[in-house]
């Protein structure tokens, strides 16, 4: 095992040096300024619960799962929220699979004091039948890369997958409504959970210079840095929880500066989380319409080798633009080629008319909603 | 027989593949490979100073880390574990560098169906992107057997329950050479009609599955071109990994 030690990173003092006499001067080395965060970009997976963020190199997947469980004995009423991260070796060479260390730990219990003792999420509304079933969501948290700030991206990561999940709906039933029937997501549509507010991690570095504190440090910072500190906040101007341990002392003043700052970060992350997850629940909006009119399509149209071509079409679209750098391949015959140039055709045709009549009429019957969607 | 495939592909047809690689800063090498909806991110790290204490010291050896998308590791996860170490050792050359671990860590995202493959392909490309030297690529590919003795390739997760048995092959890719076709020829015969790692689930009858056998390695030399056109070195990447 010590032969793995040999295998950290570690950072030469003609770095370390660096870093430090830069940021005296106020330069990052990313050239960012000293209150900058990165750029941060969430994109959701093919489930509801899904959600990959970005944050500049940084990179975390948050999974969130449901499950009817026991409540505990002195919260009947309630359902529970569990936090897992997992530090996946493939993050950063220093990560060892296994036992989670001091770091991960830590990690996870800053992101649960911020959602859970804040009571973001709604916990009574997941109450199914009181003293005998709940439901437990799990958040799964994976980090895949490390490039620093870690609480952040995983805090961030954490509230898209919850804002996007959608848990199956319940109905009591049997003879004395003592039954639960968990409907599947086909026969009724899976309810999203009740978030009252999005509490969002925000994480300083202090160095050994006084004065000098950065937002959102990378991996080569935090290397450097003596201190650091996280404030979880929300936009009602709330402090969820704050985290300072060890490290450098620091005065009051800073502190409390640091807050001040804190509240504005927290503002901007918070519209950005509200818009991707909008814009994720519009187009999910529209597949379902497209997948429940496609039955219709193929009575009408009469071919189905057409319609399912679109549908996959459309899936590829997302895929080339969710994507960067790919390749995205299909190995068909020649006569499927054929017919996908056919369908163009006739869903070219449908289109103009349809604009042009602006009424419900369309050529085939097809209903607009179909024509409309993402596929034209 | 004609049997009627949820999203409309033939007996014949694979999903869409999609494989970028370079996905990850830290990692030396890494790799996302999608079959559809399946989805697996796999990295690489190496060579590392040392090996584990069971493990032969004369040559380098691979160490695999499976991490499901959700809940515990368990035995499920232990075995795709061991299955990879297996498929991945016979392809690197292990004598250039002894004494020396490389580590793929496996990350699950999506799994729709055939999710061993999809992994095997992703690690495949992750070991490329990490320069660490190979024999030859593996190309990975799922066939199921229905109850009417119909084979079908790359089955998503609703059509692998349904089938009778399935099973996961490993190939060696198809080569493209210039020399005449008796040089690449091991013991007699053709290095390509090698079969590196097979697992089944289910029962199937010798014929089936050497049925499964030619019509896998059918796909496999598609996907060894797809592969091959992937792995061309990109022009625009840096590629400093250094720290």
């Amino acid at each position: 095992m010590e032969q793995r030690l040999a295998n950290t990173w570690r950072m030469t003092v003609n770095e370390k040096k660096f870093i430090e006499s830069a940021l005296v001067s106020g330069l990052r080395v990313d050239g960012r300024n000293l209150y900058d965060y990165r750029k941060l970009s969430i994109n959701f997976g093919k489930e509801d619960g899904s959600a990959e963020v970005h944050l500049g190199q940084t990179r975390v997947m948050g999974i969130a799962t449901s499950q009817l469980v026991q409540p505990y004995r002195d919260r009947p009423n309630e359902g529970t929220l569990s936090i897992f991260t997992e530090f996946s070796p493939m993050a950063d060479p220093s990560f060892e699979p296994g036992r989670p260390g001091e770091f991960a730990v830590e990690l996870g219990r800053v992101i649960d004091r911020g959602l859970r003792e804040s009571r973001a999420v709604d916990t009574e509304s997941l109450c199914v039948l009181a003293g005998k079933l709940v439901w437990a969501i799990r958040i799964d948290l994976h980090i895949l890369d490390n490039g620093g700030n870690l609480v952040d991206a995983a805090n961030v990561a954490a509230l898209a997958a919850l804002s996007t999940f959608r848990r199956p709906e319940c109905s009591l039933g049997g003879e004395n409504g003592q039954e639960v029937i968990v409907h599947p997501p086909e026969a009724r549509e899976p309810l999203p959970l009740i978030i009252h507010h999005l509490p969002i991690a925000v994480t300083f570095a202090f160095f050994s210079d006084e004065s000098t504190l950065v937002v959102d440090p990378t991996h080569q910072e935090e290397a450097v840095m003596a201190g650091r500190m996280t404030a979880t906040l929300n936009t009602n101007g709330d402090i969820c929880a704050i985290q300072k341990a060890g490290g450098e002392g620091v005065p009051q003043s800073v502190i409390m500066h640091c807050l001040r700052i804190a509240a504005t970060k927290a503002a901007d992350i918070t519209v950005k989380i509200r818009d991707t997850v909008e814009a994720y629940n519009t187009e999910r909006a529209l597949q379902k319409i497209k997948r429940h009119s496609a039955p219709v399509a193929l009575d009408v149209s009469g071919t189905v080798p057409n319609v399912r071509k679109n549908q996959v079409k459309s899936e590829d679209q997302r895929e080339v633009s969710g994507s960067v750098g790919t390749q995205v391949e299909k190995l068909k015959p020649m006569n499927e080629r054929k017919n996908s140039d056919q369908s163009n055709d006739i869903e070219g045709k449908v289109v103009t008319k349809s604009l042009e009549q602006g009424g419900t009429n369309s050529k085939d019957g097809n209903p607009r909603s179909f024509i409309g969607g993402p596929s034209s | 027989m004609e049997i009627d495939r949820a999203d409309g592909r033939n007996p014949n047809q694979l999903r869409p593949l999609s494989c970028s690689r370079g996905v990850l800063n830290r990692a030396h090498g890494s790799a996302s490979w999608a079959q559809g909806n399946t989805q697996v991110l796999a990295a690489v790290y190496g060579p590392k100073a040392g090996t584990k204490k069971n493990e032969n010291p004369e040559k380098a050896s691979v160490e695999v880390i499976w991490k499901p998308k959700t809940g515990q590791i368990g035995k499920q996860e232990k075995e795709y574990e061991m299955v990879l170490k297996r498929t991945l050792q016979s392809i690197c050359i292990l004598t250039i560098h002894p004494n020396t671990t490389t580590s793929v860590i496996v990350q699950v995202v999506h799994d729709d169906g055939a999710l061993l493959p999809c992994a095997i392909n992703a690690s495949c490309a992750a070991l490329v992107d990490a320069g660490i030297p190979l024999k030859h690529l593996a190309v990975a590919i799922c066939c199921c057997l229905a109850d009417s003795g119909l084979v079908m390739l790359d089955p998503t997760k609703l059509e692998e329950e349904k089938m009778k048995a399935f099973v996961y092959l490993v190939l060696p890719n198809s080569i493209l050479s210039v020399l005449p076709e008796e040089s690449s020829s091991v013991k007699g015969e053709q290095m390509e009609q090698g079969l590196i790692t097979s697992v089944t689930h289910g029962v199937m009858s010798v014929d089936d599955y050497l049925h499964c056998l030619e019509r896998g390695r059918a796909a496999t030399s598609k996907m060894s071109d797809f592969l091959r056109r992937n792995l061309q070195p990109q022009l625009s990447s840096d590629s400093s990994k250094a720290g």
